[in-house]
């Protein structure tokens, strides 16, 4: 393992800290935040993990919401909040907003008269809208697989 | 009798109202959908109601815009739509929607209650004040800089950026701005703030820390919904939300291309 301890805790700190404000956007009660940070935590500490281990960011950002997704189908009877938001919130953190900002910013990078290496702009922009792209789907996939296998129509 | 009118049922008026029982079922399927639900919790949702309320079969078409059910009771039925305002995220009424579904199908509620209780929770569901909100969302953004690098020198001004960003973005939607242009204008403002912040706080990532203070305005959820919804085998809706996720974000690049420019005229 090639993460150390202290930049462990500080990701899933981190992770536990944005999950929880996003609940509060979302409207989640108070009661409820310390799941939607015990679910952003989760998934931060799981992908940091991941990273450590040498995986590409899409990879460990699957692991981490296939994980995060589980514990919420294996939690979801103790807690009194919809699964939907437990597990959305908790990968909340994860989404990558600013690689989908730098791709639309290299993007219009690529129209202003005086763009120096028009190619390499275009590369950089590329890969990042790639990036963006891959990183949702792992997050979605991650998230949809064990809803769909565990699924149990359950009076909530 | 000739062919038509043997497919027409009788009307024998035993059955209860087909007409409210819809509208009422396509209320609850409404209010959820505008709460930030995925298509398969509307699904669900709307199937319980009208099946407490006594529907015998419940057919429902989700679309990004609009809702249409038909529900029969014996021979009879009837096919409704109604227009789905504004798609924003509210786990609170979300959770509501699904406790009163649950009391209907076991038959606890009336047609009339129902819609009472709906009423009800569309004008008197809990919500956290604008300051904490605004709070919060600073927080978060402030530890998503960290997750992007951020050092801590920027870190304070994220917040506040995010902070401001996210009280001037309630202030537009209240006044009924476009949300794009919303989108558009919040980005400007915070990552503007969020720049000249970490400029004066002597950040060495002043990049990062403008983006950390648009980051409030990642369409998080309706992105994950939109997946969702296709893997759960509603590509149209999954599509339509994915397609408003990609113009959102270009919105929210413009205003941050805006504030860059700016900051750099001003640096």
């Amino acid at each position: 393992m090639n993460t150390d301890f202290p930049f462990l805790l500080h990701q899933t700190v981190c992770g536990a800290i944005a999950a929880a404000g996003f609940g509060v956007l979302f409207n989640i009660g108070f009661r409820s935040l310390p799941w939607c940070a015990a679910s952003g935590a989760l998934a931060l500490a799981v992908r940091t993990y991941c990273l450590g281990l040498g995986w590409n960011l899409e990879a460990a950002s699957f692991a981490a919401a296939l994980t995060v997704g589980a514990a919420v189908q294996v939690l979801r009877a103790r807690t009194d909040i919809s699964q939907n938001a437990l597990d959305v919130t908790g990968c909340i953190p994860m989404v990558p907003g600013s690689f989908a900002a730098k791709a639309i910013l290299g993007m219009f990078a690529l129209t202003s008269a005086g763009t120096v290496d028009a190619s390499e702009t275009l590369i950089t922009a590329v890969q990042y809208a790639l990036r963006v792209t891959f990183t949702i789907g792992a997050i979605g996939t991650g998230l949809a697989i064990p809803t769909l296998l565990l699924r149990v129509r359950v009076t909530r | 009798m000739d062919m038509i009118d043997s497919l027409i049922p009788d009307d024998s008026g035993s059955t209860p109202a087909l007409e409210p029982m819809a509208m009422v079922a396509l209320d609850a399927g409404r209010m959820l959908m505008e709460a930030g639900a995925s298509a398969n919790s509307i699904d669900e949702i709307v199937a319980k109601v009208a099946r407490g309320l006594g529907a015998d079969r419940v057919d429902l078409r989700i679309g990004y815009a609009s809702l249409a059910i038909t529900i029969g009771i014996g021979p009879n039925g009837i096919t409704r739509m109604r227009e789905v305002g504004h798609l924003g995220v509210n786990q609170r009424l979300d959770q509501e929607l699904w406790h009163l579904a649950a009391r209907v199908s076991l038959g606890e509620l009336s047609t009339e209650q129902t819609r009472a209780e709906l009423t009800r929770l569309a004008t008197k569901a809990p919500r956290h004040s604008a300051w904490v909100m605004a709070v919060a969302v600073g927080l978060a953004c402030a530890a998503f800089g960290r997750l992007l690098k951020v050092d801590w020198a920027g870190t304070g001004p994220v917040f506040l950026a995010a902070t401001i960003g996210q009280f001037f973005r309630r202030e537009l939607l209240t006044r009924h701005v476009n949300v794009f242009i919303c989108a558009s204008l919040v980005s400007f403002v915070s990552s503007l703030l969020g720049g000249l912040g970490a400029h004066w706080a002597g950040s060495g990532k002043i990049d990062m820390a403008m983006i950390a203070s648009i980051l409030l305005l990642v369409p998080g959820v309706p992105s994950v919904n939109a997946l969702n919804d296709i893997l759960e085998g509603h590509p149209t809706l999954g599509s339509a939300r994915a397609v408003t996720v990609a113009v959102i974000l270009i919105f929210v690049a413009a205003g941050l291309w805006f504030g860059q420019v700016l900051l750099d005229h001003l640096y």
